[in-house]
């Protein structure tokens, strides 16, 4: 039931009728055709990982103008009703945070005991960028795809990921959306510690009152509004700076193709590592992408992506990225780096010995989020309190918004609905993001990763930082014109490592292949 | 995407082959070679990227680090460098990189005395339709009839 996603609430408290798609029929009908093939079976079967329409993606269908019958109307509202169960969020549920014990969100840590820090909690939450899917989209090229409902999860988790480093990259330290909306579906209550048995589990029913976000009259609403009415000071030009970089930021995840980390981008991106519009992708796959549109792009300056490689960071490969030549020096001299870290937390299930290595991970400042999920269902992980993960979840599709116009509403690229699930459903891939302003940053971060890492039950560290550069190592680049879906093995390929087998022994030693 | 491919051994190693059988290979290579390790080297039961391995055991020096165990691996299944490509030790833990074999093994043979190694890439994210159909047709159901989705 944690998959339960910011309902359309918000919007519809707020007024926004028609934001959301199932206030329209029209709307709503037609978004459908978008998501779903026509005919019962929208899975395809067994088939996985591609969810992919028969007919390859949506067909534009002529509707006639006019109002539309009785017939039509059931057919929208049966539409619109599949589009809100398919992707999780029918069940609306109340997420619970325990006052007594803090929660972490990107390196920092609120107290929610005391009403001021969940007034910053809120106000942390909600600046997040929040990326969904998205409908009515321009096609994306080579495809009949309008919408990424069903399979762009992953790139929406990615997106959130790079957001956050950019917000880091591009704002205050202490910056937060000065329009962030009250907190919706949530509740604050002292529970006492938990019971082995019940860690992770179903949120504890609450007792306590219960605030609807359509009745902003509880204490701690009251006292929220209060603490927001303090904080509203003059509007000084640094804030109508950071409301523009904002802004900006957000057209850059814009869904047209001109955007430089829009999907549209993403997924011509992906092309390169055999990934389609319509795919699924991993948290590996979609680092690499991000890698490329941020060295491709000229809107975003001094900034760089880093992709560890087989869970090791070449330090030496990060400074070699980052200092910047004389010729181009204008600035300080170093470009700002954003590490990712594709990783692999366990075989089927997240092993368990990680848990609290993941845990000090994200009480680091320099920590950026997990792009991850639960099985086959991506989230953006960005802090967590005590057996359990606060996440941001793509999963809810919204209208497009057009990022090309002035004054473009925001609203929608942010939520209210703070969600949490237990680490024991966090699926094993997953790719750990960090950031670093400047040279010395990453001296502190590698220091600080380091310990994090290194305090664990677990006895290896889930990846290291090592001096020098990745060919000191004897790691070649596998230049293979092979595509990865390739399934055929090359048995002839042994690199040719110092001593190698000896053929006498070869026919003595049974099967044994010697490296 | 293809349905699973079936690999020619179906079975693991482990279960092919009785543990006396198993100590009685290990004993029998090491005695002729006490400086390499023995590694057993599966695909990951669910894996569907990652190409199978033509071969299953390995006899591997035992100064290797995991960097170049990890190379060699990649090579021989002719994987780009993006390609996400992890070693799990006994199927559940990331060995850390900059160890050696000599070390990995120390911690973690198994009472036969191979050294056990799954391979996996990452699994892929999207939505698995199939697993809320019944909820998605009630939902439909009763939305039609003027009742609230939630």
């Amino acid at each position: 039931m944690n998959s339960v996603s910011p309902s359309g609430v918000q919007y519809v408290g707020r007024g926004g009728v028609g934001v959301v798609a199932q206030d329209d029929p029209l709307q709503g009908e037609e978004s459908q055709r978008a998501l779903q093939p026509p005919g019962g079976d929208p899975g395809g079967g067994s088939s996985f990982g591609n969810q992919q329409p028969p007919d390859g993606g949506r067909l534009k269908e002529t509707t006639t103008a006019g109002e539309p019958d009785e017939v039509d109307k059931l057919k929208a509202k049966l539409m619109s009703a599949w589009n809100n169960v398919k992707y999780g969020w029918a069940v609306k549920s109340k997420t619970t945070f325990n006052k007594t014990s803090p929660v972490i969100v990107m390196g920092n840590s609120y107290p929610l005991s005391c009403e001021d820090e969940v007034e910053l909690f809120r106000q942390a939450f909600v600046s997040r960028l929040w990326l969904t899917y998205r409908r009515e989209f321009p096609q994306l090229e080579g495809s009949m795809w309008t919408t990424d409902c069903g399979w762009g999860c992953m790139l929406r988790s990615g997106q959130m990921l790079l957001a956050q480093g950019l917000l880091m990259h591009l704002l205050p330290q202490d910056w937060s959306w000065p329009e962030a909306q009250e907190l919706a579906d949530v509740d604050f209550e002292a529970l006492r510690p938990r019971s082995p048995s019940r860690a992770g589990g179903v949120p504890i029913p609450s007792f306590g009152y219960s605030s609807s976000p359509r009745i902003p009259t509880t204490p701690q609403r009251a006292s929220a509004s209060a603490g927001r009415g303090q904080r509203n000071r003059p509007e000084s030009c640094k804030d109508r700076q950071s409301d523009l970089i904002h802004r900006r930021l957000v057209a850059w995840f814009g869904d047209v193709p001109l955007a430089p980390f829009g999907v549209h981008k993403l997924v011509e991106l992906g092309r390169s590592s055999g990934k389609k519009a319509g795919d699924w992708y991993g948290p590996s796959v979609v680092a690499h992408i991000l890698q490329r549109a941020v060295s491709q792009t000229s809107e975003v300056q001094n900034i760089a992506v880093y992709v560890a490689q087989d869970c090791t960071v070449y330090k030496g490969d990060v400074v070699h990225l980052c200092s910047v030549s004389g010729l181009e020096a204008s600035g300080p001299g170093w470009k700002s780096v954003i590490i990712l870290v594709p990783v692999r937390l366990g075989g089927e299930a997240l092993n368990t010995a990680y848990i609290k290595c993941v845990k000090n991970i994200l009480d680091l400042k320099c920590c950026i989020g997990i792009m991850g999920g639960k099985p086959k269902h991506s989230l953006f992980f960005i802090g967590c309190q005590d057996e359990q993960l606060l996440y941001l979840d793509p999963h809810y599709c919204q209208a497009v918004v057009d990022v090309t116009q002035d004054n473009f509403p925001l609203e929608s690229f942010h939520c209210s609905s703070p969600r949490k699930m237990p680490f024991s459903r966090m699926d094993p891939s997953c790719t750990i993001g960090f950031y670093a302003k400047t040279k010395e940053d990453f001296e502190f971060l590698c220091r600080d990763v380091s310990k994090a890492l290194s305090s664990t039950i677990e006895k290896y560290p889930i990846f290291t930082f090592v001096e020098g550069k990745s060919q000191d190592y004897g790691l070649v680049g596998h230049s293979s014109a092979h595509l990865q879906s390739d399934p055929s093995p090359s048995p002839t390929q042994i690199l040719p490592l110092g001593r190698l087998s000896n053929s006498n022994d070869r026919s003595s030693s049974d099967e044994f292949v010697f490296l | 995407m293809p349905p699973f491919e079936k690999p020619q051994n179906s079975l693991p190693f482990k279960q092919r082959k009785s543990l006396a059988t198993r100590k009685q290979e290990v004993a029998g290579i090491r005695t002729k070679f006490p400086t390499k390790i023995p590694v057993i080297i599966e695909r990951y039961q669910r894996e569907k990227y990652l190409p199978p391995l033509d071969k299953t055991k390995f006899l591997v020096p035992q100064e290797l680090s995991m960097t170049q165990f990890v190379t060699i691996i990649r090579n021989r299944m002719s994987l780009m460098q993006s390609q996400a490509f992890y070693l799990l030790i006994d199927n559940s833990g990331l060995a850390s990189m900059s160890l050696t074999m000599a070390e990995v093994y120390k911690d973690h043979k198994d009472d036969d005395g191979f050294l056990y190694m799954t391979y996996a890439s990452q699994e892929m994210f999207g939505h698995c339709v199939e697993m809320q159909k019944l909820y998605v047709i009630a939902g439909c159901v009763a939305s039609a009839f003027g009742r609230p989705v939630d």
